[in-house]
């Protein structure tokens, strides 16, 4: 009656899905290197800033794509990394390649901290809760500043004798520390490509798709989420250290709650569902602000425009730009089809 | 072997479930009764959604009640939803895959676990479409495919066959039948199709107002008059 043999199955050929990490290493390496050979030291040090956002983006789309939450305290936790990787460089001997990932480190601690409320909420509580925390940090780091070479824990120096954050002996020049954040950015993509194509993406996508879902397939949600916390804070700490070396010092106004609210929203309207729509969104926050400076318009302009982006990827394209771009690559490649 | 004893569920003050009995022997069982009998759930309780104010549910001996619905899929117990789960943007190798991922201990060869899952199911050649691209067939072969990796020791089915044809149905008909030779597990199925039911279990608990209506022999119990009356509507 039954047809099926017990031992004879064999073993499917799965892809083991490599080509999608090469992708990121080949189409970053070609920007990065078109970028390093033509830009100007104005427009390198607004791409830097704009590739450490890129990362943070990441994680924000890696949240919202992969398990539906909403986090709209990131840009307070690329001031955490900022922060302590500021306090790392002038405090210690450290080089600066420890100091990136000790901030990486830290603020992943605490951006799990602050995912767990995500534990028991979703949705707009969840937003809601997280953009306290924004606001709270946004409160605290106007109020004490950014480390600057100063003494004690603050690390806060009189206004004579403020300290530039050295950047790696590798990497002085403008364009040298340009590609040195590129790797950053292509090792934190290619990290999360990896995992959410692996074990964890499925676990994050069982979520996402629901509480039983998940559960009757015996996902640990605890874990799961705990996990997509820790690595969205790790690419905020990383993103924030990696600003301080663009810059050398930081200012308490950029990482205020509207700014972490521009995140969340940029990364939508790039897309939240592929990388490229995170390397898009940094571009988007820092490149479009300069871009409108260049051609004698207020960079505060922007907003109108990310307004406007905003709804336009909200009411027609769910993917973001990233999905557009790729939706048309696809239909290219395959002239006829739909 | 799943044995419920005496298991009362209550919300607010309706009882779903009252002061419940009965032990599922056979390879395949049904689950029927009219709408609101309490069938789904007692699949909710089974699987850890719904918590009793009394009784005791036991798995081969194992009191699965104080355990998490996570930790009893890892005791070999797995369950299908009235609303099919397959996740879209996953494909269907990895709709197997993710739970073979939560296995304890893991699968020595998930490949080769997951292969022979979707072999059963018939989707071999599907295992690269994403779960938007399937109908509604597919899905729940789809969820039944998950069911079947990792030894599983209980597979509990709410409704797999709502909405399908004839043909598909027959087709499901005969997987399920396959399924306690092939894998070792024993199937407790929901549906409305007493066909299906007929077909498939050798033996069949009634419920009716979350009381047992009648447990044993399929045919028997088809026959049995209070049965008739409650849920097939003969008088």
């Amino acid at each position: 009656m039954h047809e099926i043999s017990q031992p004879a199955t064999t073993t499917l050929a799965v892809p083991r899905n490599r080509a999608a990490l090469w992708s990121i290493v080949l189409t970053m390496a070609v920007i990065t290197a078109l970028t390093a050979l033509t830009a100007n030291s104005y427009w390198l040090t607004t791409l830097t800033s704009a590739f450490a956002l890129a990362l943070a983006a990441r994680g924000v789309g890696l949240l919202y794509a992969q398990l539906g939450l909403v986090s709209l305290a990131q840009m307070a936790l690329v001031g955490v990394g900022g922060w302590v990787a500021l306090r790392l460089s002038h405090g210690t001997a450290l080089p600066f390649e420890a100091v990136v990932l000790l901030a990486g480190v830290v603020t992943s601690i605490i951006g799990m901290i602050w995912g767990a409320p995500a534990l028991r909420l979703q949705g707009l509580y969840l937003a809601l809760v997280t953009l306290m925390l924004a606001g709270a940090f946004q409160i605290v780091i106007v109020a004490t500043g950014f480390p600057d070479g100063g003494p004690g824990l603050l690390g806060r120096a009189d206004a004579t004798q403020r300290l530039m954050m050295q950047r790696p002996a590798l990497a002085q020049g403008g364009t040298a520390y340009f590609i040195y954040v590129a790797l950053w950015l292509t090792a934190g993509l290619v990290l999360v490509e990896y995992l959410r194509l692996g074990r964890s993406g499925r676990a994050w996508a069982l979520i996402r798709r629901g509480r039983a879902a998940a559960q009757s397939t015996g996902v640990n949600m605890f874990r799961a989420k705990m996990k997509a916390f820790a690595l969205t804070g790790f690419l905020a700490g990383v993103a924030g250290a990696l600003l301080a070396g663009n810059v050398g010092q930081l200012d308490g106004r950029s990482f205020s709650a509207p700014e972490s609210l521009f995140l969340f929203a940029l990364s939508l309207v790039g897309g939240a569902h592929h990388w490229l729509g995170a390397l898009l969104a940094g571009l988007l926050l820092r490149a479009v602000p300069s871009l409108l400076t260049d051609f004698g318009v207020s960079g505060y302009a922007a907003t109108v425009i990310f307004g406007a982006a905003l709804m336009h990827a909200l009411i027609t394209a769910p993917q973001g730009i990233a999905g557009q771009v790729l939706a048309l690559a696809a239909r290219l490649r395959k002239p006829g089809k739909e | 072997m799943i044995s419920i004893q005496d298991v009362t569920v209550q919300f607010g003050g309706v009882r779903p479930l009252n002061a419940l009995y009965a032990d599922f022997t056979d390879p395949i069982c049904g689950l029927i009764g009219p709408n609101g009998a309490g069938k789904t759930t007692l699949l909710n309780v089974l699987s850890g959604f719904v918590t009793p104010i009394a009784g005791k549910v036991l798995l081969d001996g194992l009191d699965l009640l104080p355990l998490s619905p996570e930790e009893r899929f890892r005791k070999g117990l797995r369950r299908s939803f009235q609303s099919e789960q397959v996740v879209d943007d996953l494909t269907v190798w990895d709709n197997l895959m993710a739970a073979c991922d939560n296995l304890s201990p893991a699968s020595p060869n998930p490949e080769a676990e997951v292969s022979r899952a979707l072999h059963f199911v018939g989707l071999s050649q599907d295992a690269q479409r994403l779960g938007a691209a399937l109908n509604l067939f597919e899905r729940r072969m789809v969820e039944i495919g998950k069911a079947l990796v990792g030894q599983p020791k209980v597979i509990l089915l709410d409704e797999p066959g709502a909405g399908m044809s004839e043909a598909e149905s027959a087709i499901l008909r005969q997987r399920l039948l396959g399924i306690p030779p092939n894998f070792g597990a024993q199937i407790l199925l929901i549906d409305h199709d007493v066909d299906l039911i007929q077909a498939t279990c050798s033996q069949t608990l009634v419920l009716d107002f979350g009381e047992k209506l009648a447990l044993g022999p399929t045919a028997e119990v088809l026959r049995n008059k209070a049965v008739r009356n409650a849920y097939l509507g003969v008088e």
